[in-house]
């Protein structure tokens, strides 16, 4: 009822915490790793139906790209270096929770630190990459390419926005020294929420830059 | 409720009632508060509904002022009854019962269904807000097709069609973690001998159900983004004339929608395939056919989206044909299993089996009319019309409606602790079973002589007069079944005969705990070694297992 | 002691037996008496139609006996097997059955491929057009769609517009059609989505911007001489209702003479207006009239020098009512987006008038009032 409720309560409520309520044996993944993998499967269904809506758009428009932006994508531009910060940021991640399941607390702050900081470094850049596009007259409002363009990329910039709040919420709690071996459900969820975000980049850079 | 004797410290002194159940995060209660959330938004639908139907009663325009409120009175009706009443009702139901019967203290995330709960109520204001703004409510039906939905002078131009929108995007968020936590609910926290073929039925249609909208739900939120983007930021993707395409929108939006009407009527199926085991005394016939249609119905139903767009000349035809009828199978299998389930059984005629009976006579029109549109040539003609109309109806009103007050009647002694009245129970159901055939079943006729949808008026010489008349009566008579429904619970919450723990001689594990149950559900759970633990307590585990196949040979007396 | 079913009284299985007969005479009585007509589609006016009606036919004979055959196996469960106050035994535990569940699986799953092929059968000649297939079809028309009105443009074998019927409905209005004939028709939309439906044809198909959609339809050489009535099946709006149309099917003879009639109106030139009648001007964009109060001088004719500015799928026109919104004072034909008109109105007595849109009733921008003094 209460998040301190013991025992009986459902275990799950919160990232980690109480034992499974007795007799509720805990077969393989915890709740809140499969409730995160559902919640990712839902995440990954939003994007089809972006992606869908995607490829229709650009199979009903030719040319694609439209002549006015025809190179205004360059895959070589300052995109190239977001995107390497934010694959790295995937690996740092993945070193923090090996860090944590070996108990080493300092290790998991300093790899989740660096992972926050590569998170708004992508961030800052994606708002940068914007600007210029805005500059060159490409928004929302100019055709199918800029409307298809800024919405992929607007709703993953704001999954890694969301990315970075609950980064910034396991730095905060791993900093106050709440996770260890055994305990640390959110920092794996979290991590394969990051990995998802990252993958999502991985296949808009492909489709939007290189396809 | 606010103290438990393992728990004295965790729990403040004192909860005050009112902040007990806005804070709460009791699966039961915040179930209760779904049910209660549901009923009113059920009762504004309606309201909606007879707005509709005292406009088309007779030729002519009188009850509105002119035909653009009557657009936004069925806009605004659909939406409320499919994401505000059923799909809610059923969750709300399903979220009292599955934590009971897989014998779990509550739901896998307390705190996340206390905010899949209160985030319907939010998204229903803002949704019914759009009645305040200039321009009024979303009028562009509850499908919202672009470009209609998007712009032009006389379409769905203001600010009400964006307020739909992400009243849409509320509840479908809602709705995606409720499934999220169902699933999570079902796959961890089971006690112990309760495997999955041993789940109750009604447990395996949440899961289903789960699934589809923890795949769907989030389809047609990137549909509603699109649209808001076209509105608000000048996107083009809907938009012919700026290199979109108005088609899209159908798609992604059905890929949702078809989905959601297995969503809307698969936890009914389980509503009723609970009911009717209890009540004829004997198993489900054909436990896990009945879960393998279910799947079956699932996976199927993400492949029919495109028999909503026949008529739009740009689908593949056949394969979308052909997969709908072949939905027909399973459930198909599923009115089977109900009716053998009925037969040679020892049927007691509580409010509960009647309504679950309704169920079988109305959704078994509602399947076999549905047939007719799965014919593509056939669809061609009724596309659109009313047919459609009563089509969907036989299978939301008489499918789960009827199964949703099954359900009521049924766990409501559980809720409550007191039975509902049965005379007054069956006076509600004679009255909405008569009002529904008057309401709905015309319908079909209007919609074979060519009557189309969504019109406020009609040539009085078209022939549709009188149709529509008794129409109206019959939806009237509906409004006028609630009266006993409702005073029938104001009644019995005080003065109804006490239930006890086990008032229908159940088979699940609900029925094995106190009625209410306490905080936590169970202070100790009965042996769990088949689909109908507390029927195996009641007569010995040897009792339900008789003659497995005797169907036909009739010698299956139980020991 | 188990009361096993096959004790019970006969008197139920009579009941039961009595109530399921009484179900499948009354079924009966309503399907072959007129009574069931109702639920039948209205008599089909195309050679297409009679493929779909013949195939609704089939379908329903099917749906009739599977609903009389589970209603009636429901209706009997529920009668014949009431818990009476001597069963305090279980009935039998039956699980399941292996055979009966592949039977009832296998049955439906027979039925309903049949039901596949045979749609698809008949969708196959529903769905036929001579263009797809290499010829020429008899006549062309290209039907378009706007806020809230149908034109049919005429289209010779070239595929040239060779006159505009802007009037869908009405005296001298409407879709006119040979008997007989392979009638090819395209569509297209300007605004929203749209659907032409005529219900005697038993067909629909939507009509969608950016997209055009066509079809083909012949009509019953022995439905000469008919109207069909025909009205948008796609909720488009506040006008939805008011999109309507009429087919009416001729004889070629008569077609040829409507069409030639209708080219040579569009050819001849314009009625000049009375000489000295004052002119108004007015103008529609965006569904909407620029000028909501225009003022005339009294007993004597005048003119209003009309133009519509909207895209040309969307007609308008100025009609006059008196005071009270119902007296007809004078009707115009609509005008084509893009397109003037010189509309002549009588000599009127001094007073009040409504002059509205009579594509767009209802839409308070598209009406206005008329000071005669």
């Amino acid at each position: 009822m209460t998040a301190e409720a013991p025992a009986l309560t459902a275990s799950a409520g919160h990232g980690e915490g109480h034992a499974p309520a007795s007799g509720h044996a805990q077969r393989g993944i915890s709740n809140p790793i499969l409730g995160m993998l559902l919640f990712i499967t839902s995440e990954v269904m939003f994007f089809s139906g972006l992606f869908a809506a995607y490829f229709s758009t650009r199979a009903a428009n030719a040319p694609w790209p439209p002549d006015v932006f025809k190179d205004i994508l360059d895959p070589l531009g300052p995109i190239i270096i977001a995107t390497i910060i934010l694959i790295a940021s995937s690996f740092t991640c993945q070193f923090a929770v090996w860090s944590i399941r070996r108990g080493d607390r300092k290790g998991f702050v300093r790899n989740i630190s660096i992972t926050f900081v590569l998170g708004i470094i992508f961030l800052v850049m994606q708002v940068y990459d914007y600007t210029i596009l805005f500059s060159e007259g490409m928004t929302l409002g100019s055709g199918p390419f800029g409307t298809t363009y800024f919405t992929l990329t607007g709703f993953h910039g704001a999954h890694v926005f969301g990315g970075v709040l609950m980064l910034g919420v396991i730095l905060y709690r791993g900093m106050a020294g709440q996770f260890s071996a055994k305990h640390h459900d959110a920092v794996e969820a979290v991590s394969l929420y990051w990995h998802f975000v990252d993958i999502v980049w991985i296949l808009l850079f492909s489709i939007l830059y290189l396809l | 409720m606010a103290t438990h004797a393992l728990s004295p410290a965790a729990v403040p002194a004192y909860r005050g009632g009112l902040y007990e159940w806005l804070t709460t995060t009791d699966h039961k209660k915040i179930g209760i508060m779904y049910l209660i959330n549901s009923f009113v938004f059920f009762l504004i639908g309606g309201i909606f509904a007879l707005l509709v139907r005292t406009e088309l009663a007779a030729p002519g325009i009188q009850l509105f002022t002119n035909e653009h409120v009557y657009n936004e009175a069925f806009s605004i009706h659909a939406t409320v009854m499919i994401f505000l009443f059923i799909i809610p009702m059923l969750a709300g139901l399903g979220n009292y019962v599955v934590p009971l019967m897989i014998g779990a203290p509550d739901m896998a995330f307390p705190r996340i269904n206390a905010l899949s709960f209160w985030m319907l109520p939010l998204g229903g204001i803002l949704l019914l807000a759009g009645f305040l703004t200039p321009g009024g409510a979303a009028a562009a039906g509850w499908t919202s097709y672009p470009p209609l939905s998007e712009r032009g002078a006389l379409a769905s131009p203001g600010p009400g069609q964006d307020l739909w929108i992400v009243a849409l995007i509320l509840i479908g968020t809602s709705s995606i973690l409720g499934g999220i936590n169902f699933l999570v609910t079902i796959f961890k926290m089971r006690a112990p001998g309760l495997t999955l073929f041993r789940m109750p039925i009604m447990v395996w249609t949440m899961l289903v159900t789960s699934v589809l909208v923890v795949m769907a739900t989030p389809v047609i939120t990137s549909a509603l983004v699109m649209l808001f983007i076209d509105r608000n930021y000048g996107g083009s993707f809907f938009l012919p004339d700026k290199g979109g395409t108005a088609v899209l929108y159908q798609n992604v939006f059905w890929f949702y929608s078809h989905p959601a009407v297995y969503v809307m009527v698969l936890p009914a199926m389980g509503v009723i395939s609970e009911v009717l085991p209890v009540f004829s005394r004997k198993p489900l016939f054909g436990y896990k056919a009945f879960i393998f249609a279910t799947a079956g119905i699932g996976a199927l139903g993400f492949s029919v989206w495109a028999h909503h767009m026949f008529t739009t000349g740009a689908v593949f035809l056949p394969f979308f044909s052909l997969m709908t009828f072949l939905i027909a199978v399973p459930t198909g299998v599923k009115m089977f299993n109900w009716v053998f389930t009925l037969f040679r059984g020892q049927l007691t005629f509580s409010t509960p089996l009647i309504f679950a009976i309704g169920f079988l006579t109305m959704f078994l029109i509602g399947g076999i009319n549905g047939a007719f549109s799965a014919s593509v040539p056939i669809d061609f003609a009724l596309q659109d019309t009313y047919w459609v109309v009563a089509h969907l109806h036989y299978v939301l009103f008489g499918g789960s409606v009827f199964g949703v007050f099954a359900g009521i009647y049924y766990w409501f002694p559980k809720m409550t602790g007191r039975m509902l009245s049965e005379s007054l129970g069956k006076v509600h159901f004679v009255i909405m079973f008569i009002g529904f055939n008057l309401t709905f079943f015309p319908m079909h006729m209007l919609g074979i002589k060519g009557m189309p949808r969504r019109i406020a008026d009609y040539a009085s010489d078209a022939g549709w007069n009188d149709w529509n008349l008794l129409a109206t009566i019959g939806g009237f008579m509906i409004a006028v079944s609630m009266l006993p429904f409702i005073w029938n619970v104001f009644v019995s919450l005080r003065n109804g005969k006490i239930a006890g723990d086990d008032p229908w001689e159940g088979n699940t594990l609900e029925w094995a705990t106190s009625s209410p149950p306490p905080a936590y559900n169970f202070d100790r759970l009965p042996d769990i070694r088949s689909e109908r633990p507390v029927f195996d307590a009641r007569h010995g585990l040897n009792a339900g297992h008789g003659h497995a196949a005797i169907a036909a040979g009739g010698h299956g007396e139980a020991s | 002691m188990s009361t096993s079913p096959r004790k019970r009284p006969a008197s139920e299985a009579l009941v039961a037996g009595g109530v399921v007969v009484l179900l499948i005479a009354i079924v009966g009585i309503i399907f072959f008496t007129g009574a069931g007509s109702e639920l039948y589609p209205p008599k089909p006016a195309t050679v297409q139609a009679k493929e779909v009606a013949s195939l609704y036919d089939l379908v329903f004979a099917i749906a009739v006996a599977i609903f009389v055959a589970v209603e009636g196996l429901i209706i009997w469960s529920i009668l014949r097997y009431r818990r009476r106050p001597t069963d305090v035994d279980l009935p039998p535990q039956t699980h399941g059955n292996n055979f009966v569940e592949v039977l009832w699986t296998l049955i439906p799953t027979v039925i309903v491929l049949y039901l596949f092929a045979i749609s698809w059968q008949t969708l196959n000649s529903v769905d036929y057009t001579s263009v797809a297939n290499g010829q020429k079809p008899d006549v062309q028309i290209h039907v378009l769609a706007g806020q809230f009105q149908w034109q049919f443009e005429y289209l010779d074998a070239n595929g040239k517009v060779v006159a505009t019927q802007t009037k869908p409905l009405g005296e001298g209005g409407g879709m006119a059609v040979p008997v007989g004939k392979k009638v090819y028709v395209t569509l297209s939309s300007g605004d929203v989505i749209h659907a032409w439906y005529v219900p005697r044809f038993l067909f629909k198909r939507d009509v969608i911007p950016g997209q055009t959609n066509n079809f083909e339809f012949t009509v019953d050489p022995a439905e000469v001489g008919q109207t069909f009535r025909g009205q948008c099946a796609e909720l488009c709006g506040t006008g939805h209702n008011a999109m309507q149309f009429q087919v009416v099917a001729m004889t070629q003879a008569d077609y040829d003479a409507w069409l030639a009639k209708l080219v040579e109106a569009a050819n001849a030139t314009p009625v000049p207006p009375p000489s000295g009648a004052p002119v108004l001007a007015l103008d529609a964009k965006n569904i909407a009239y620029d000028n909501r109060a225009l003022e005339v001088p009294a007993n004597a004719p005048f003119v209003i020098a009309f133009k519509n500015d909207d895209p040309s799928t969307i007609t308008h026109d100025v009609d006059l009512r008196a005071a009270d919104g119902t007296t007809v004072v004078a009707n115009q034909d609509p005008i084509a987006g893009g397109t003037t008109a010189q509309y002549s109105y009588p000599a009127l007595p001094a007073g009040t008038y409504q002059f509205f849109c009579s594509v767009h009733p209802g839409v308070a921008a598209m009406t206005g009032t008329l000071t005669v003094k």
